[in-house]
C-alpha cells in the first residue's frame, strides 16, 4: 500500500513544478524534494501499481496500453518541412504513465563514451548538420552516471571499450540467454569483444526490491516485480517519502504561464482528469516531459514576450530531433533458444562504437543479441521483424515456419548515431487538434545519408556474427527511412551560446531564469543508443544543481 | 520444434525444475487430442450466437482465417477461434472496422461470382478456389486486415476472444508462466558462456 504523500492545492505557490514523472522527472523531483524543496509533479498519464501491470501483448502494442494513443493525441508526419504532414504517417511513441519511459523501456543502460561529448571538435564539423560539442564532458557527468547506477540499481560488468568509472556496477550481470551464448560464439570467431549488456534490471535483491524473475514480458511492459529499475519503483517513492513531494497523475499540462512584466514563469496550466483547467503556481518550473512533449509545450506556451514559443529566442525549440538508428539481423538455429523468456538482450559489442573515417561516413554504434519479439508481432512480421522478409506471410508453409522458427530464433540489433539536422523537428500542426483541443504534434524527419550508411554497416557486421555462430538461416530486415521513434532527442539542446542552444550547461533556459528543461531534449548529440542512462545522469546532475540554485536564492 | 522432445527434455533436466511443465510433457499428443475434440465439436454443434457477424460473414471469416493459418497436423486459426475474436472486436472496440470489413468481404464474394458465376459464398468454395481468391486480393487493404485479425485472433491473449486453449501459443512453443529460471534455451543450458 502506498504511503500518504504531500497534497498541495493549485493556488499554493510550491517551490517547483516538475512536468513529467518519467526517467528524468522522477529523478529531478526526488533530488529537489530531498533538498527540502516543495515539489508538485504533473504527469499526464495514470498511476499504475505494479499489480496492475499485465502480460497482454495485444493491449500494450496494438491498443496503446501504457503509451500515447493516436486516437486521443494524434500526430502528423512528413519527411521534410516543405511537404504536407499526414496524420498517422509517423509516430513518436512514449510511455504515458507515472514512471514514463523508465517503466516501458528495454532497460539497456549504456553510458556515453568520452568521445560522445566532444566528437564535433575531434571529427570536425559536418556541413548541413548541427553537429556540435556538448557544453559538458564525460568527466562532468561521470559522478552522476555512478549515482544513477547505484541508486536505481543497474546490473553489469564494465566492458572493454567503456569510459573510466569511479565505481563498479552495484549488481552482477543477469544470466546469459541462448542468444547471448550464440552471439559470443560468433564474436569470438571474428575477434570481436562480446560483453554482458548493462541493464537497469536487478539481478539480485537490492534495497528491499525483488530481482528479475525472467518472466519474458520485459521490453514495453511494466515490471510487476519492481525489478526493472523504473523511477516508479525507485526515486518516486523516495520523493514522496520526504513528505513534500506530490505526484499528481492524469494532469495534462497545456502551457507554462509567464509574467509578462518580469519574464519569469509563475506556474503551469493543466487539465485534470475531468478536463477542468487549473493553474498550479510555483516559484520555478522544470520540464521533463520527453523530447517530443517538452518542445511541444514550449511552442504551445506563446505569449507577447515569446511570440515564437517560450524560451525560443534561438529559434531552436523543437529542432535537431534525433532518433538513433536501428537495424536488425535475424537468425534461426537448430535447437530451441526460447528467447521469449527473460530480458530482451544479454550480450553486446562496442567494437564499432567509434567513427572510422576510413569507412567513408560519419557514425558508429553497438550491436546487441536480443529476442525475436512477442507472439503477435512475430507472426505479423513487417515492421515487427519476425520471419525473414522473403518468407511466405500466409498459408501452410507460413504456418510451418511459425512453428519451427519462433523458439529457435534471435535478433542481432544495431544501434547507431543520428546526426542533428535542423529540418528534423517537432512543431505544432496548424490544423489538427488532440482530444483536449490542443494543437497536435507534427514532426519531420529524414535520416542523414551517414546514418543509413552506419545502419547498413552494422547490419552487415551483425550478419557476419550470426553466421559465424552457426545460424541455420540468417537474414537482414530491410533498413527503411525512419518514421517511428521511441528515442526522442535533441529538441531543446544544451549549449553555452544562447543563439545556438535552448538551455545552458545546468539545464536553465537561456531566456527564462526560473524555467529549466531536462530530458532527452537536452542532448546535443545522439550517442549510440540507449539514451535513458544518460538522460538519468543528466537528471541527477540537473536536480543537484537546480536544488543548489534554489537554496542559494539564485533562481 | 514440437517434435524436438529430446531437446526439451534435455534442458528441462538441466534447469533442475522439479515440476515438469504440463504443457511440455503433454505436447504434442494433447495438442492433437484438442484438435480432434474441436473437429467433433464443430460437427455436432449449432453455430453459436454472434455478437455482430451474420452467420454468412462468420462462415466466410472462419474460412479466410483457415487459409491464412491453416490446420495441418496441428490446430490452426479455425480451432483457435479467430472468428470469435473478430466477432467480439467488431461488436466492441473495433467498431470503426465494420464498414471496411463488410465491404471487403462483399468485394471478395463479388470476385468469386466474376470468376465462377453461380457459385456460393467464399466459405462454400473449394480450398483451391479460396486460395486463388485470396492470392488475387493479397495486395489489398482488406487482405492485410484479414491477415492482421487472423494473427491477432490466433496469438493474442485469450481474453481478446481468440487463441482458444492457448492453441496459438502452443504452435509457437510459447508459454507465459510469469516466472522462469535459467537455463532458458538449449545453448545457455549446454555450453553456457563465461560472464
Amino acid at each position: 500500500m502506498r504511503r500518504p504523500s504531500a497534497r498541495f492545492r493549485p493556488k499554493d505557490v510550491v517551490d517547483f513544478v516538475v512536468v513529467g514523472s518519467g526517467a528524468a522527472g522522477g529523478i529531478v523531483a526526488k533530488e529537489l524534494a530531498t533538498a527540502g524543496l516543495s515539489v508538485v509533479v504533473l504527469e499526464q498519464g495514470p498511476r499504475l501499481d505494479p499489480g496492475q501491470f499485465e502480460h497482454d501483448e495485444f493491449k500494450y502494442f496494438f491498443r496503446s496500453g501504457i503509451v500515447n494513443d493516436p486516437k486521443l493525441q494524434p500526430q502528423t508526419f512528413a519527411p521534410t518541412p516543405n511537404e504536407p504532414a499526414k496524420q498517422g504517417a509517423g509516430t513518436l511513441l512514449y510511455a504515458r504513465l507515472v514512471g514514463g519511459g523508465s517503466v516501458h523501456f528495454t532497460a539497456n543502460y549504456w553510458r556515453f563514451h568520452e568521445i560522445d561529448f566532444v566528437e564535433a571538435s575531434r571529427h570536425g564539423r559536418i556541413s548541413g548538420t548541427g553537429f556540435a560539442d556538448w557544453p559538458i564532458t564525460y568527466a562532468d557527468l561521470e559522478p552522476y552516471y555512478t549515482k544513477a547506477e547505484w541508486e536505481l540499481g543497474v546490473s553489469g560488468v564494465p566492458g572493454p571499450f567503456d569510459a573510466p568509472r569511479s565505481r563498479p556496477y552495484p549488481l552482477p550481470p543477469l544470466p546469459v540467454k541462448s542468444s547471448g551464448v550464440l552471439f559470443e560464439r560468433g564474436c569470438r570467431k571474428l575477434g570481436l569483444h562480446s560483453q554482458p549488456t548493462p541493464l537497469a534490471i536487478l539481478s539480485q535483491r537490492f534495497h528491499g526490491r525483488e530481482p528479475c524473475h525472467h518472466c519474458g514480458f520485459c521490453l514495453a511492459f511494466g515490471c510487476e516485480f519492481g525489478a526493472k529499475s523504473s523511477t516508479l519503483a525507485t526515486v518516486i517513492p523516495m520523493a514522496e517519502a520526504t513528505g513534500h513531494c506530490e505526484i499528481r497523475p492524469n494532469s495534462y499540462v497545456r502551457g507554462v504561464e509567464i509574467d509578462e512584466k518580469t519574464g519569469r514563469t509563475v506556474g503551469v496550466v493543466y487539465f485534470d482528469d475531468r478536463k477542468v483547467e487549473h493553474l498550479q503556481r510555483a516559484r520555478a518550473v522544470v520540464l521533463c516531459a520527453n523530447g517530443a512533449e517538452t518542445p511541444r509545450l514550449l511552442l504551445m506556451s506563446q505569449s507577447k514576450r515569446f511570440p515564437h514559443g517560450l524560451a525560443n529566442s534561438s529559434g531552436l525549440v523543437g529542432k535537431y530531433l534525433m532518433f538513433n538508428g536501428y537495424c536488425e539481423t535475424g537468425a534461426t538455429f537448430e535447437q530451441p533458444l526460447n528467447e521469449w523468456k527473460s530480458v530482451a538482450a544479454s550480450r553486446m559489442i562496442h567494437d564499432f562504437y567509434d567513427t572510422d573515417p576510413a569507412r567513408g561516413f560519419y557514425g558508429g554504434g553497438g550491436i546487441d543479441a536480443r529476442f525475436i519479439g512477442y507472439p503477435v508481432g512475430f507472426a505479423l512480421g513487417g515492421v515487427f521483424g519476425g520471419l525473414p522478409p522473403t518468407d511466405p506471410t500466409w498459408g501452410p508453409e507460413y504456418k510451418r515456419l511459425l512453428r519451427t522458427s519462433y523458439s529457435h530464433s534471435m535478433v542481432a540489433a544495431g544501434h547507431t548515431t543520428s546526426l542533428p539536422l535542423e529540418s528534423n523537428a517537432v512543431s505544432l500542426d496548424r490544423e489538427l487538434k488532440d482530444a483536449w483541443g490542443l494543437p497536435a504534434l507534427r514532426f519531420t524527419y529524414q535520416d542523414h545519408a551517414d546514418d543509413l550508411a552506419t545502419m547498413r554497416f552494422l547490419q552487415a557486421k551483425a550478419l557476419e556474427i550470426l553466421e559465424a555462430a552457426g545460424a541455420r538461416r540468417a537474414w537482414k530486415a530491410p533498413v527503411q527511412p525512419s518514421t517511428f521513434a521511441v528515442h526522442l532527442l535533441g529538441t531543446c539542446r544544451m549549449g553555452n551560446d544562447p543563439r545556438t542552444s535552448v538551455v545552458d550547461r545546468h539545464h536553465r533556459t537561456h531566456d527564462v531564469p526560473n524555467l529549466f528543461l531536462c530530458d532527452g531534449s537536452s542532448f546535443v548529440t545522439s550517442g549510440r543508443g540507449q539514451p535513458t542512462c544518460t538522460i538519468q545522469a543528466l537528471a541527477y546532475r540537473a536536480g543537484e544543481h537546480i536544488a543548489g540554485f534554489a537554496r542559494r536564492g539564485e533562481i | 520444434m514440437l517434435d524436438d522432445s529430446l531437446g526439451r527434455r534435455a534442458f528441462l533436466a538441466a534447469s533442475g525444475t522439479a515440476i515438469a511443465s504440463a504443457w511440455l510433457a503433454a505436447d504434442p499428443d494433447q495438442l492433437r487430442a484438442s484438435l480432434a475434440h474441436a473437429r467433433d465439436a464443430r460437427a455436432a454443434a449449432l453455430p453459436p450466437p454472434w455478437e455482430f457477424l451474420t452467420p454468412e460473414q462468420a462462415a466466410d471469416m472462419d474460412a479466410i482465417a483457415a487459409q491464412i493459418i491453416p490446420t495441418d497436423d496441428l490446430p490452426g486459426a479455425r480451432e483457435a477461434g479467430v472468428v470469435h475474436f473478430v466477432d467480439h472486436s467488431l461488436a466492441t472496440w473495433g467498431q470503426d472496422q465494420r464498414d471496411p470489413f463488410a465491404s471487403g468481404l462483399d468485394e471478395l464474394n463479388r470476385d468469386a461470382q466474376r470468376r465462377w458465376p453461380g457459385t456460393g459464398r467464399f466459405a462454400t468454395l473449394s480450398p483451391a478456389r479460396q486460395v486463388e481468391l485470396l492470392r488475387a486480393a493479397e495486395k489489398t487493404p482488406f487482405f492485410q486486415m484479414m491477415r492482421f485479425v487472423t494473427v491477432a485472433g490466433t496469438f493474442a491473449n485469450p481474453s481478446w476472444g481468440g487463441n482458444h486453449d492457448h492453441i496459438g501459443w502452443r504452435i509457437l512453443g510459447f508459454e507465459d508462466r510469469f516466472v522462469w529460471q535459467p537455463p532458458f534455451g538449449a545453448y545457455d543450458a549446454s555450453g553456457g558462456a563465461a560472464k
